[in-house]
């Protein structure tokens, strides 16, 4: 290639990186109007925007224990059916467990057993059988666990009222879910509820706990256990309530819920409405309870606990002091659905907006300064020679972000760090070549095939000395987490363009001058 | 000439000092072993699990960090430390302890089973949730505040990083054991991984040493050391193996010598510009990245001593001792690949592979 080719289809290539690289100079509102701005730009981590990252993992365990609780449920039933008396089933962790009375039923509960393809017997003994689910269906609930739990996330987040915009919800590995919120420095309340919503028929209801068992001396009836009413900012016990253990109807017969206000009470309440199906235990519920208390509980906290006055079907309020913000929150939960198994939060990093864009002012400045250093000991140390490596070397910076912005990478604070390196490994490649050259002169060789030999012995050194950099930023980046995965893309990009930069365009720059030409002396 | 930093034609016996630079690194191990001992082996809230939250008072002024002790203690959180974040009148504090948002032992088995299907329980999820609580009571008891970072990991994440570290830093060993072992020689490879885990062990003394914690940050520039400290060995490696290839009789001794020598002022210089770009994160980066930039500032500086006075030593020492008298220095040279022009593919494996097929066994 003659070298107007060569310098033509290398300044086209960073100039191309380098108008892709102007995007992130410029307002995204700016970008969008301006036909002549690229759209795309580096998008900003979490820890440069502010914004919270959290992992979660929902507790699969407890999906394979209310499965197991279905099966038992059917399982009791044909017992039943088949008038096995003297058994007993039970569920205990991720075990269903089934004692008999007589040997002959342990064998007609294993015939029964036969036909559960979702069980499998892993113990046996004359007076029990232990059961579990096969490894197969095991796999399945918690894999259909996972898609609910991702689902109810999902129509948190995009809830068109109280949603947060641009968060993100997704599967990380196989047990857990990765919910990013940028923006915002707090989780919001909606994701710190299970949303698990049920009405129960008070049994009776007292001022403390206390009160209530000394009311029955010979205990709780069976199956019922006590709930709270509590006051929001305290945390004070206002009442206790007896109520049983299993909920007359649950969140689950939804359709719709919304925010309301009673003008009367002069207070914010959630009206919602049930499904067909829910209208109907609903109204028989309600019809044959008329003057009853009906405890309204959410997560195990009763919200309220009103008098049933009527019977009603299909649309009801529930009322507990709400503010407006609270009657929302609890609105878009009970929309959303509640998340069949609770959840625990396994990691959170979160940055204040402000702390980010703190970063982001350091981070420029540390590059910047950074640059303007080692520009300063080329030019001063190689003279011409070090010109031209300052100026692959800015060709190299705006290759790095014009990549990363046309691919629409991610920076984070440790992507700028990576940046900063980046700028103090590439004059290294620079540094090899001049020094070789600089031998290859005090060894006598005139000016050109001193540069010659200088850039093919440095070419295996440098190509080495990156290779093994880029293996371990590639080691990083397969293990490294977050944001410290975008210091270890900063790098390995940074690594291939500073390669191209040294190689390619610091070697140009001598072909340019002295080129042909016939010199007595470098400037190196 | 123009300036240059270290004259042409230096004859320094770097290899005769072997035994003084063996007993200063070794040294500053048994030091930052010892330091152990004393100051701890201190693993940050990544590794270690726990939470760090850090706080600003909008209100100008006059918050303490005993008010803050008082918050945290009345909440009954164990063992926490509350540290003013930058200047004495700054109202920014970090508070760091034990735990965070996880729920302890939620869900008791249920004794019938048919609630525990039906009944999922989640109560405790608030009452435990520390993280919610102190920033909710020192915004009640001190004063409006914003949330300038929370970092929580849970046992089990930290626990899983710590093992994805220790599995990150091998691995990157090991591959660059196997690149050096086909660029080179394998007789070469086991030099450069000296020098290398030489680098990682004394910076992590010296880490020890001041007493600082290992979080992920250090991680990130423990392995960029890993990479970076070995482009110094590099340059002096390919000299070595360019000086042997000019003759066919030498003394190894000599060789190593000159050619550490011929590269001294490559070695130097571009630690030197990468020292440059890393101080200028350290002191202008902010205090995110201050652990990183510290890090790898030493390093970078343990590297570059190491790649002129351990990593050829280490090559000399294994020679004679494994390579079989005279005749192995030669071996190197022979098996040494010639060059050639490189491919345009810069896929690690690709080339390995490649390059593997190539050779005459």
């Amino acid at each position: 290639m003659s070298l107007r080719w060569r310098l033509g289809s290398v300044a086209a290539l960073v100039l191309l990186l380098g108008y892709l690289a102007l995007a992130n100079f410029f307002a995204e509102e700016r970008r969008a109007q301006a036909w002549y701005l690229p759209d795309e730009g580096l998008r900003l981590g979490l820890d440069l925007q502010g914004g919270i990252h959290l992992v979660i993992s929902p507790d699969l365990e407890a999906a394979v224990a209310q499965e197991l609780g279905h099966i038992e449920d059917g399982l009791a039933e044909q017992l039943e059916e088949k008038k096995i008396t003297g058994a007993r089933t039970f569920v205990e962790g991720n075990r269903l467990e089934v004692t008999v009375a007589a040997a002959s039923d342990a064998q007609a509960i294993r015939e029964l057993v036969k036909d559960y393809e979702t069980l499998q017997v892993v113990g046996s003994d004359a007076e029990r059988l232990t059961l579990t689910l096969t490894d197969e269906w095991r796999d399945q609930v918690h894999e259909r666990a996972m898609l609910q739990v991702l689902e109810v996330y999902r129509r948190r987040v995009d809830d068109p009222q109280t949603g947060i915009p641009e968060s993100v919800v997704t599967r990380q590995g196989q047990d857990r879910v990765l919910i990013q919120f940028p923006g915002i420095s707090r989780i919001p309340d909606i994701f710190r509820k299970t949303g698990h919503l049920e009405f129960k028929l008070v049994q009776d209801a007292d001022q403390s706990e206390e009160l209530l068992r000394a009311k029955h001396p010979d205990g709780f009836p069976e199956g019922a256990e006590v709930v709270f009413e509590r006051d929001k900012e305290t945390q004070r016990i206002l009442r206790a309530y007896l109520v049983s253990q299993t909920a007359d109807i649950t969140g689950d017969y939804l359709t719709d819920a919304r925010v309301g206000f009673d003008s009367r009470q002069a207070e914010w309440q959630v009206d919602f409405t049930w499904s067909r199906e829910g209208a109907e235990i609903f109204a028989a519920l309600t019809e044959k309870s008329i003057d009853e208390l009906l405890a309204i509980i959410l997560d195990g906290q009763v919200y309220s606990a009103p008098q049933i006055r009527a019977r009603i079907s299909r649309s009801g309020v529930i009322t507990g002091r709400f503010s407006s913000e609270d009657a929302a929150d609890l609105a878009v939960i009970l929309r959303a659905g509640a998340l069949p198994i609770s959840v625990n939060i396994e990691e959170e990093r979160t940055i204040g907006p402000a702390l980010g864009a703190d970063s982001i002012r350091s981070g420029v400045w540390a590059a910047a300064v950074g640059l303007l250093l080692v520009v300063a000991f080329s030019v001063g140390y190689y003279r011409l020679s070090g010109g031209y490596a300052s100026l692959s070397l800015l060709a190299n910076l705006l290759m790095v972000v014009g990549l990363m912005s046309l691919f629409e990478g991610t920076l984070t604070l440790p992507g700028i760090a990576g940046l900063v390196l980046t700028v103090g490994m590439a004059i290294d490649a620079n540094v090899i070549i001049f020094e070789r050259i600089r031998e290859e002169l005090r060894g006598g060789k005139a000016p050109r095939p001193a540069i010659a030999t200088g850039f093919r012995k440095a070419l295996w050194t440098i190509l080495d000395a990156n290779i093994t950099t880029l293996i371990t930023a590639l080691v990083l980046y397969e293990y490294g987490t977050g944001p410290i995965k975008g210091f270890a893309v900063t790098l390995s990009v940074g690594i291939l363009t500073s390669v191209f930069a040294a190689l390619v365009i610091t070697r140009l720059a001598f072909a340019v001058y002295p080129g042909t030409r016939h010199v007595e002396q470098l400037s190196i | 000439m123009p300036f240059q930093i270290v004259k042409p034609g230096t004859q320094f016996d770097f290899l005769g000092k072997w035994r003084i630079c063996v007993t200063i690194s070794a040294l500053l191990v048994l030091i930052g072993l010892l330091g152990i001992q004393v100051r701890g082996f201190r693993l940050g809230i990544d590794f270690a699990g726990g939470t760090e939250v850090q706080v600003r008072f909008l209100d100008a002024g006059g918050v303490h960090e005993g008010d803050i002790r008082e918050v945290v203690s009345g909440l009954g959180i164990p063992n926490a430390s509350v540290t003013r974040f930058g200047g004495a009148d700054s109202q920014e504090f970090l508070i760091k302890f034990r735990g965070g948002r996880e729920t302890e032992a939620v869900a008791e088995p249920d004794a019938s089973g048919d609630a525990a299907a039906e009944d999922v329980e989640t109560a405790g999820e608030a009452a435990e949730d520390r993280i919610f609580l102190l920033q909710e009571t020192l915004e009640e008891t001190i004063g409006p505040l914003e949330v300038q970072r929370v970092e929580f990991v849970g046992p089990k994440v930290g626990a899983e990083l710590r093992e994805d570290g220790v599995k990150a830093m091998a691995i990157a060993c090991m591959l660059i054991l196997i690149y050096i072992g086909f660029r080179f020689s394998l007789r070469f490879a086991p030099g450069a991984v000296i020098a290398l885990i030489h680098d990682v062990t004394i910076t992590s003394s010296v880490w020890i040493l001041l007493g600082l914690e290992f979080d992920l940050r250090v991680l990130a520039a423990l392995l960029a050391i890993i990479g970076y400290s070995l482009n110094d060995t590099i340059i002096v490696y390919d000299r070595i193996r360019e000086n042997m290839e000019l003759r066919t009789k030498y003394d190894l001794k000599e060789v190593l010598n000159r050619s550490v020598n011929q590269t001294l002022s490559r070695t130097l210089l571009t630690s030197l510009t990468t020292l440059a770009a890393v101080l200028s994160l350290l002191v202008l980066g902010g205090a995110v990245i201050r652990p990183f930039a510290l890090a790898m500032a030493i390093g970078i500086l343990v590297g570059t001593y190491s790649s002129i006075y351990i990593a050829s030593p280490s090559l000399l020492w294994l020679e004679t001792r494994f390579g079989g008298g005279s005749d192995g220095p030669r071996a190197i040279a022979r098996e040494a690949p010639k060059r050639e022009t490189p491919k345009r593919s810069t896929a690690k494996t690709a080339k390995a592979g490649s390059r593997r097929r190539r050779r005459p066994s």
